[in-house]
């Protein structure tokens, strides 16, 4: 009865890493910065060991909800960054 | 007229610098081109040069070797120009994403997706970076 799960295609998994990666950049907090680099790797290669296709596709679809959430706090700290600067 | 062709050089110097101190552009470009002695001598062998944007492949070899060996998976003694990430260097996939990043922010590139994932290799990397236009 439950739809077929396909794991994620390998492309996509890098994709999503280099997503991870380059939305990190936008921080201009260096902590904040090197910690998200450093969990993203973390969690890419835990999970990268993941067999069968159920899990493997909740942890990318996971994973897709956290980049929006990185996402949203980057925009937010660059967004505070503007209102700083234009307040001097 | 020398002023016109050090500017674009002082502000490039200006960016690199971690903090940069407006009041004293100087004191920050002597920072950081100590720190990038490509540039360093770049500059001072081309002061009359307005066109200063062209990197020797000498200079991006050097620079993109240096790239792996801040990479904390890489075995130091296996990185050389002909090195494969995977193959050589012991890298993962993941890794090689970080790794090709890396080289973005060196190079002050943003490489598409599409032609990310072919970079897997020291030649593939040095080869891309040779041949951007924009590479800085």
């Amino acid at each position: 009865m439950a739809a077929a799960v396909t794991s994620p295609v390998r492309s996509e998994v890098l994709s999503l890493f280099r997503s991870f990666l380059r939305t990190s950049r936008q921080f201009s907090d260096y902590n904040i910065r090197e910690y998200t680099r450093r969990r993203a790797a973390d969690a890419f290669r835990e999970n990268r060991a993941l067999a069968d296709a159920p899990t493997a596709a909740a942890a990318f679809a996971e994973g897709k909800k956290q980049l929006e959430v990185a996402k949203r706090q980057a925009k937010n700290t660059m967004f505070h960054a503007t209102l700083l600067t234009k307040m001097w | 007229m020398a002023a016109a062709a050090l500017r674009p050089a002082i502000l490039r110097r200006i960016r690199l610098s971690p903090s940069p101190s407006f009041s004293q552009p100087f004191a920050a470009a002597a920072a950081a081109a100590a720190s990038h002695p490509h540039a360093l001598a770049r500059w001072l062998s081309r002061p009359m040069s307005s066109h200063d944007a062209h990197l020797t492949r000498e200079e991006v070899v050097d620079r993109v070797l240096d790239v792996l060996k801040s990479h904390p998976k890489v075995d130091l003694s296996k990185v050389n120009p002909d090195a494969h990430f995977e193959k050589d260097l012991g890298l993962d996939s993941l890794d090689t994403v970080e790794v090709v990043m890396a080289i973005e922010e060196e190079f002050k590139l943003e490489i598409p997706d599409r032609e990310a994932d072919k970079i897997d290799s020291l030649p593939l990397a040095i080869e891309y970076v040779s041949n951007h236009p924009m590479a800085a």
